[in-house]
């Protein structure tokens, strides 16, 4: 019994001593013995609990960058909002290009600034005045419609009143011109029908005759009289009738075609261009006005390829030029001892001769590229 | 030998291992946790002083792989606190939490010596104040942990009879 006991003890030491020599030699061992066990344990015995620290790592570090990650996204939702916001915007500008290229003269375009930010949300301040050759009462559009009038003018600037105005009133027609009124913005909800919610931004047509009933999204359009507007502009669609007390007349509730807050850029009409001119041409044969719309866009598209094609054409007529110039200064030098340079080189990369060579440009060539093309 | 015994402790050391690999790191304090030294030490105390070295030795040199450039100072720390525990075992018999608290408080220090001076990376200031104020404070959190693991794994790992 002692001398297991004895034995125990002895193995128990000799077991303690080897393990402390061999820690103490592994921290004396020669760098790259020492780097090649370590490795070797790391890439065996330890490599599951190596996987499980560079996870539990990587969990930390997820958890401490959640408040920044957050707010990249946000940053990054936000950019996102103002890119859509930039395309609408985009949107509208083409569609305004192809309604000028419709209207090809007499109207100028303007910016329709929130003069009034509080409150009062139904004037616009207008980027054109009498020096552009605006003048009171003219009208102002943008490519889905009627946007309203010109109110008051200065040299350089104007003030105009959306439809929205209470004062804003225009004759109109049905596009098929069966039914004529004239439209007055929607300020009361107490003639509503029972199936039409009251909303501010809507257009009544009123005093359209009874005998003739217009269908919900016919479209309404300016009929020219009065000499305020001239005919075809789009007003909006029919949404259905008015109860009223009169009896002879019928009041229709209108979907106005411009939407106020869309009024960003404008055109305005010139009186030269109203005098006796319809625009019915513009928005002719349209189902709607937002069809209308999508034909000018597509209109301003065509001139945004047609820009772009020129644009082309001209960077590659100057890159042509540049590589004529660069090969004819390339023949010049070549030849130094007074033998006539080479005739400058055509535009035209393809038909333009090759470079001449360097002497020293074989030095340039990598050794381990300089043999491939001898390869068959 | 009681083998389901034996096969408990070496699941509370594996336990113990992969705490040490994953709740250390994920916590990521200034005075970390060792489970490493928790698990040579609870080890330890259930074998023989030999073996306790070479399971200490073991551990270390698994702990040393990860630190190339201190290659064999864990390997040697581990063993002398692993023989150390399993020599003085008789002491921490009692089933105290304060004594059990005390024993990884000391294992911890004794672990940060030999491995600092050992390794000869710091001096002066800094040695002073790794071996005065981080490895006492980072031993005295070992002992807190090791004090609840030692609670919560009770059903598992008990005492080895005198």
């Amino acid at each position: 019994m002692a001398r297991a006991v004895r034995s125990g003890t002895r193995v128990d030491t000799v077991l303690l001593v080897a393990c402390c020599v061999m820690g103490l030699l592994a921290t004396v061992l020669p760098v790259n013995l020492r780097e090649a066990i370590a490795g070797g344990l790391r890439r065996t015995v330890v490599a599951p609990l190596v996987s499980l620290q560079q996870q539990a790592e990587r969990g930390r570090s997820a958890f401490l960058s959640r408040e920044a990650t957050t707010s990249r996204l946000d940053s990054v939702s936000l950019r996102n909002m103002q890119l859509a916001r930039l395309e609408t915007e985009n949107n509208r500008l083409r569609a305004l290009l192809g309604l000028a290229r419709q209207l090809e003269w007499g109207f100028v375009s303007a910016e329709a600034l929130r003069s009034f930010p509080i409150g009062e949300d139904h004037q616009r301040m207008l980027t054109v005045g009498s020096n552009a050759g605006v003048e009171a009462k003219t009208p102002v559009i943008a490519p889905e419609g009627l946007v309203g009038m010109v109110l008051s003018v200065d040299p350089t600037q104007s003030i105009a009143i959306l439809w929205t105005h209470r004062d804003f009133a225009a004759s109109a027609m049905s596009a098929d011109r069966s039914a004529y009124g004239i439209v007055y913005p929607h300020l009361s909800d107490s003639r509503t029908g029972e199936d039409i919610p009251p909303e501010r931004y809507l257009l009544e047509l009123r005093g359209v005759a009874f005998r003739t009933a217009l269908k919900p999204g016919t479209q309404i359009v300016t009929s020219g009289l009065g000499g305020v507007y001239p005919a075809g502009i789009p007003i909006g669609t029919v949404l259905g009738e008015l109860q009223t007390s009169e009896g002879w007349a019928r009041t229709y509730l209108i979907r106005p075609a411009v939407r106020p807050p869309d009024v960003s850029n404008v055109i305005v009409l010139l009186p030269k261009r109203i005098e006796g001119q319809s625009l019915e041409r513009i928005w002719r044969s349209a189902a709607s006005a937002d069809s209308a719309a999508r034909k000018i866009a597509a209109a301003g598209d065509s001139i945004a390829r047609r820009a772009a094609a020129d644009s082309l054409r001209a960077a590659e007529a100057i890159a042509a030029r540049r590589v004529a110039d660069s090969l004819a200064r390339a023949g010049a030098t070549a030849q130094p001892g007074g033998t006539p340079a080479q005739p400058p080189a055509r535009p035209g990369a393809a038909e333009a001769p090759p470079a001449p060579r360097r002497a020293d440009s074989a030095r340039t060539v990598r050794p381990d590229t300089a043999g491939r093309g001898r390869r068959p | 030998m009681n083998w389901t015994r034996t096969a408990r402790a070496i699941l509370a050391f594996v336990v113990l291992v992969l705490l040490h690999y994953t709740l250390r790191p994920l916590l990521g304090w200034r005075t970390p946790v060792d489970f490493l030294v928790i698990a040579v030490l609870l080890s330890a105390v259930r074998v023989r002083p030999g073996a306790a070295a070479l399971i200490g030795f073991c551990t270390g040199l698994i702990a040393d792989s990860l630190t190339p450039s201190a290659f064999g100072a864990g390997a040697l720390a581990m063993t002398g606190i692993g023989a150390a525990a399993s020599w003085l075992k008789a002491v921490f018999f009692a089933d105290n939490v304060v004594l059990h608290g005390f024993f990884f408080f000391v294992g911890k220090w004794a672990f940060d010596i030999v491995y600092v001076m050992t390794e000869r990376r710091m001096q002066g200031v800094e040695l002073a104040t790794q071996l005065l104020l981080w490895s006492p404070l980072s031993a005295a959190i070992t002992a807190v942990a090791g004090i609840i693991l030692l609670l919560m794994l009770r059903p598992v790992l008990e005492p080895q009879a005198a």
